[in-house]
């Protein structure tokens, strides 16, 4: 019985390391993106496998909660927040291509390099001797963070960092799963009712700017200095 | 029940706000609930001066010495300024600075004001009683959101630029924030009963502080230092913060400037026991130092050089974020006392100055000292006396209280042993105490110009007089049952 469960358990990490790999996949894809709405469809598939790996961790490690919590990402973050942003985009026709700071190939090498980084990070956590899930995952989760930052200082439109935001925060949620198989219930509730709310007063904003200045390209907001 | 009632009035007033058809219906709606949430948060102070401590729910609402104190701030700041922004909110109309009355674009701004402000206050009002460290994020988020359209309110171009750094420096910094509770989290697994819903409540964690996970601890407390840092305006992240506090309107900054800023300091203060507790007081401690010196030195510059008034009143309020946050870094008894008395101090005068603020500015229809050129005295005299006083109190002049707290500091500072610290201190002290005066003097003092006089100002005159005699009156004489409040959370804070 227990044998069985060991295997079940190695089975599963591997299950959960092959999908925070599609993930980090996902997210070095975004840096490169210069679509605005594949931009979109990148975050709603890096959200649902995110929320795969929480069932999957959910099942082997029999935490019930965070089925709630894959749930809720599907609703959220795969449905609810790229349909607002889709629906925002045709509103405000944008047509043009997104134009990093930093060009296409040498931002993805920063990108391997903060990766790298992710890695050294985790490997300060991992304590071989407790049973559980995700080694790799909290890795990749740090990478995303970081990543998700890097995109954040790369990009000029107004949209692509909302999305870099919400992506970065996904590196916080795969990290809640895998360090602590998320959690308490409340907070996983609260913490999906402000990203939901945030996206929609983000999205609001993005098109008042677009509005005002004819542009969604923030470098153009600066007149307010000193 | 207090603590729910504490939070279910300023939703009823958002919701009365929200269905309201006439102003006069907002106003009364606004008056009356923050009245109610400032009596509630005396009743609150005295039971917690009674008891100890107040919970609810299983220990999900608590609320110590340090709570109630700084509810009772953001309550009284809240009514101040609702009475204030009333009178405000008026002449914005009346000089068509919420666009066109016969579209029903005017009631629509004012439906979003008094809608939103009451929702701001509850956000402030649930994270200082809530106990969970996951929920006191969540509620410091929720005051992102719902200020964001504060600051968008005149939806001017310079306006959307304010609001949209505001939205995205305070994101990418509650997101550390947030970071740093889910390492709290991983930090307090091997305690028991972790898994359930009371694993990341703040009363557990600090009682079993000493069994947190020590490595994680350390990163915790750096990525909450950073992210409530943000929403505190420490340097190097407060870029956001001057233009919020000009963009917004007045009452609404007031509030920003105050409250808020102890809403995201007492988050830190959480944190800062947990870590300190776990691991020394050295670590946290000499982060904070390096947070709150590079503060207020960044602000000096800023200070003296500054063309705008409420700009200024901005950087000066990061020159108080680090005065505070160097307080705590230098911890122990005394430097606790100079933290919380300051809080106290320094929440009382920065809301009088935006106030100030905001009837210069309504009157001369301008933010920038350029323009204005001086006479404030002579256009306005009652304004003029309070803020050229509150500049003095602000900048720690005596008999002012602000020089007590000031004082306090740097004497735990050389008590201490952190020479370079107090050096520093009074150094940077002295760069802002020049600037700040120098500009604002010459505001109030200097040669007059054609402005006329202004007419009698009732609600806000009424405000400012009030707030101005309480800044007055503690600077003699700190009732006795406050004073006992500060002291009993200057002992949360530092455990001795």
């Amino acid at each position: 019985m227990l044998m069985t469960h060991g295997l079940d358990l190695q089975f599963g990490d591997r299950i959960v390391t092959l999908m925070a790999a599609l993930v980090l996949v996902l997210q070095i894809a975004m840096v490169t993106q210069r679509w605005i709405v594949i931009h979109i469809r990148i975050f709603a598939a890096q959200s649902f496998f995110l929320a795969m790996i929480a069932a999957t961790i959910a099942w082997f490690n029999h935490a019930p909660h965070l089925y709630v919590a894959a749930a809720l990402t599907l609703v959220v973050k795969v449905v609810l927040v790229p349909i607002l942003f889709e629906r925002l985009v045709k509103r405000m026709e944008i047509h043009e291509e997104i134009e990093p700071i930093v060009n296409g190939p040498l931002s993805v090498v920063i990108a391997g390099g903060l990766t790298l980084v992710g890695y050294v990070v985790a490997e300060s956590f991992y304590k071989p001797d407790e049973p559980g899930l995700g080694h790799n995952a909290l890795a990749v989760a740090i990478s995303l963070f970081l990543i998700g930052f890097f995109t954040m200082i790369n990009r000029r439109k107004a949209l692509t960092q909302v999305l870099a935001l919400l992506s970065l925060e996904n590196g916080l949620f795969l990290a809640a799963i895998s360090l602590t198989y998320g959690m308490p219930m409340i907070v996983e509730l609260g913490i999906f009712f402000d990203v939901l709310v945030a996206a929609m007063v983000l999205g609001i904003l993005v098109y008042r700017i677009r509005e005002t200045f004819e542009s969604v390209d923030v470098s153009r907001l600066r007149r307010l200095r000193g | 029940m207090l603590l729910v009632a504490l939070l279910l009035v300023p939703i009823a007033t958002a919701a009365a706000s929200f269905l309201a058809r006439r102003r006069a219906a907002m106003e009364v709606a606004n008056l009356v609930g923050f009245g109610a949430v400032f009596l509630m948060a005396v009743v609150l102070a005295a039971r917690v001066l009674a008891a100890g401590t107040v919970s609810l729910a299983n220990g999900f609402f608590y609320a110590d010495a340090l709570s109630a104190l700084v509810i009772l701030l953001t309550a009284s700041v809240a009514l101040v300024c609702s009475t204030y922004s009333i009178g405000y909110l008026r002449d914005d109309q009346q000089s068509g600075a919420l666009g066109d009355d016969a579209s029903g674009e005017q009631i629509a701004q004012l439906r979003m004001f008094y809608t939103l402000t009451p929702l701001f206050v509850f956000s402030m009002l649930f994270m200082a009683v809530a106990n969970n460290l996951g929920v006191m994020w969540a509620a410091m988020e929720v005051t992102t959101l719902t200020s964001v359209f504060l600051v968008t309110f005149y939806g001017k171009v310079t306006s959307l630029e304010a609001a949209w750094k505001y939205a995205i420096i305070g994101g990418v910094g509650l997101s550390m924030a947030l970071f740093g509770t889910l390492v709290t989290y991983y930090a307090g697994r091997g305690l028991t009963g972790s898994q359930a819903l009371s694993g990341l409540n703040w009363s557990v964690l600090a009682q079993h502080a000493a069994q947190l996970d020590k490595t994680s601890m350390r990163l915790a407390f750096v990525l909450v230092l950073m992210g409530y840092g943000t929403k505190a305006g420490l340097a190097p992240m407060h870029t956001w913060k001057p233009d919020a506090y000009s963009e917004a309107p007045v009452p609404s900054a007031a509030i920003l400037s105050s409250a808020l800023l102890n809403c995201a300091l007492y988050c830190l203060i959480r944190f800062y026991i947990l870590t300190s507790r776990c691991l020394g007081a050295e670590y946290p401690g000499r982060l904070l130092l390096l947070f709150g010196l590079l503060s207020m030195g960044v602000s000096v510059p800023f200070v003296l050089v500054q063309k705008n008034y409420r700009r200024l009143l901005a950087y000066h309020t990061i020159d108080h974020a680090g005065i505070m946050v160097t307080a705590l870094g230098l911890g122990g008894a005394l430097g606790s006392l100079g933290l919380m008395l300051h809080m106290v101090f320094h929440t009382i005068a920065k809301s009088l100055l935006f106030l100030c603020a905001g009837n210069v500015s309504q009157h001369f229809r301008t933010d920038l000292f350029s323009k204005i050129k001086g006479g404030v005295m002579r256009a306005m005299p009652l304004t003029g006396v309070v803020f050229l006083m509150a500049m003095l109190a602000i900048v720690g002049m005596p008999p002012f209280s602000l020089f007590q707290s000031e004082f306090l500091i740097v004497r735990a500072a050389m008590v201490g042993g952190h020479i370079l610290t107090g050096v520093l201190f009074v150094l940077f002290g002295t760069g802002v105490f020049a600037g700040a005066l120098l500009h604002i003097g010459n505001l109030v003092l200097g040669p007059s110009g054609d402005a006329p006089v202004a007419p009698r100002r009732p609600w806000r005159n009424g405000s400012l007089l009030a707030l101005a005699s309480a800044l007055v009156i503690i600077a003699f004489w700190v009732p006795a049952p406050l004073l006992e409040l500060v002291r009993q959370a200057a002992h949360v804070v530092s455990g001795q």
